[in-house]
């Protein structure tokens, strides 16, 4: 299969760059896979999972939040934060779903309540995620 | 006489002494920490610039672009966000930002009503000494400061845009160019400042729509400025306090020769009275 350049990255680090046969994301209207050869595109991304195919394989990783920028020289993604499944830390998900539950509850305003259900989203989206390995 | 003046100096020195190994400790923890925020600052980078690029694409494709995050308001209500640093000693770090800060409030004044988001614990004692409007104070966040805290911050600030209480977004903070040079800077965070170049990508999708892209980059955007700058600044603090020690560490050396030079001519006179002593007595005894 042909392949394409990719990079994934966060603010804290360039969290991977290079080839792959394909990328499939999940954005807020739904999957999109990206092959060889893709026409421009962008879009955003929710807390979701992410799929990568190195060397014939299915990589996945979980990202919260970004954008896709499929361009002719490469795909770039924006993430606030990527993890591999494997390297997601299960226990830190768990409290941190406990912690956005307890914030839903004793939210104040729309504003809290919508910054809690995000953050929940972002732990379950965790959560699914390292148990795919 | 000579020998009080003799223990004098000999006070001085070791009081010399243990203000050098001070001010050596400061320097070796300055320049380790520096070393990680520097690291830390050059990885956010792509991240802002990719991201910048990709809004600077929209905003180009699409002559007709508009947001509300690049119109520009009537500056009614101006946020100034400064980032200082938390703790003093770090020659002129603090001061340069904060007066930097301070002369665009002298020119704002007349025109505009002003509120601070001072970060940092100088900046904020600053502020608030002041008796600024201040927004919201954040202390000692810059360490170990994560995206999600700049995000939170973030957020806030767009919340408030929104609902249209302030008009405009102002970042002071220092550049870390190199371990040598900091500089302090001014950005405008909120309107959006891009430079629409004209750069021939074809035809993009966007999904949902160029807009809703755009919108939704927008606290991405400004989480990553914060980021950037806080990041930053703290490397640039450290930097400041690193020289500032380095330069107090060698003035510490230089008073500490200085002093044992002196110490030294004032043993040899006192040793040179006392033979001339000895010898006048025992010539006046012949």
């Amino acid at each position: 299969m042909k392949t394409f350049k990719l990079k994934i990255i966060t603010p804290e680090k360039v969290f991977f760059d290079g080839d792959t046969e394909q990328v499939i994301v999940r954005t807020t209207e739904g999957d999109t896979g990206v092959l060889y050869g893709h026409e421009n595109y962008v879009a955003n991304l929710p807390a979701g999972p992410f799929r990568v195919k190195i060397d014939g394989k299915f990589k996945i990783a979980a990202i919260s939040g970004g954008v896709i920028k499929v361009s002719k020289e490469e795909t770039v993604i924006l993430a606030m934060a990527a993890e591999w499944s494997d390297e997601i830390d299960f226990d830190w998900a768990k409290r941190s779903q406990a912690d956005a539950m307890k914030r839903i509850k004793e939210s104040q305003s729309d504003y809290d309540l919508k910054m809690a259900e995000l953050k929940l989203k972002r732990a379950l989206n965790r959560i699914n995620i390292s148990s795919l390995k | 006489m000579a020998s009080s003046n003799m223990k004098d100096i000999k006070r001085r020195i070791k009081s010399v002494e243990s203000t050098r190994q001070i001010t050596k400790a400061m320097e070796l923890v300055a320049s380790s920490k520096l070393r990680k925020a520097k690291e830390r600052a050059d990885n956010s980078k792509p991240f802002f610039n990719t991201l910048y690029e990709t809004m600077s694409d929209i905003v180009s494709e699409d002559p007709a672009f508009n947001s509300i995050y690049t119109r520009k308001r009537k500056n009614n209500v101006v946020l100034l966000i400064v980032i200082g640093g938390d703790r003093g000693l770090a020659g002129g770090f603090n001061a340069n930002v904060l007066k930097m800060a301070q002369e665009r409030c002298n020119e704002l004044k007349s025109v505009s009503d002003i509120v601070v988001l001072p970060i940092g614990r100088k900046a904020v004692e600053y502020f608030e000494k002041r008796d600024f409007r201040i927004m919201e104070r954040y202390e000692n966040i810059a360490e170990n400061i994560s995206i999600y805290g700049a995000s939170s911050i973030a957020e806030k600030i767009i919340n408030v845009y929104n609902k249209d209480k302030i008009d405009r977004v102002e970042l002071f903070y220092t550049d870390c160019k190199s371990p040598l040079v900091q500089e302090a800077r001014r950005l405008t965070v909120i309107p959006v400042e891009i430079d629409s170049r004209k750069k021939d990508t074809g035809l993009t999708n966007y999904e949902p729509t160029p807009e809703a892209v755009f919108d939704s980059l927008i606290p991405r955007y400004v989480s990553g400025v914060l980021f950037g700058a806080i990041v930053d600044s703290f490397a640039a603090e450290q930097a400041a306090r690193r020289i500032a020690m380095e330069n107090a560490t060698e003035n510490a050396d230089e008073m500490i020769s200085n002093l044992s030079l002196i110490y030294n001519r004032a043993r040899q006179s006192a040793i040179t009275q006392e033979i001339t002593e000895i010898v006048g007595g025992a010539n006046a005894q012949d």
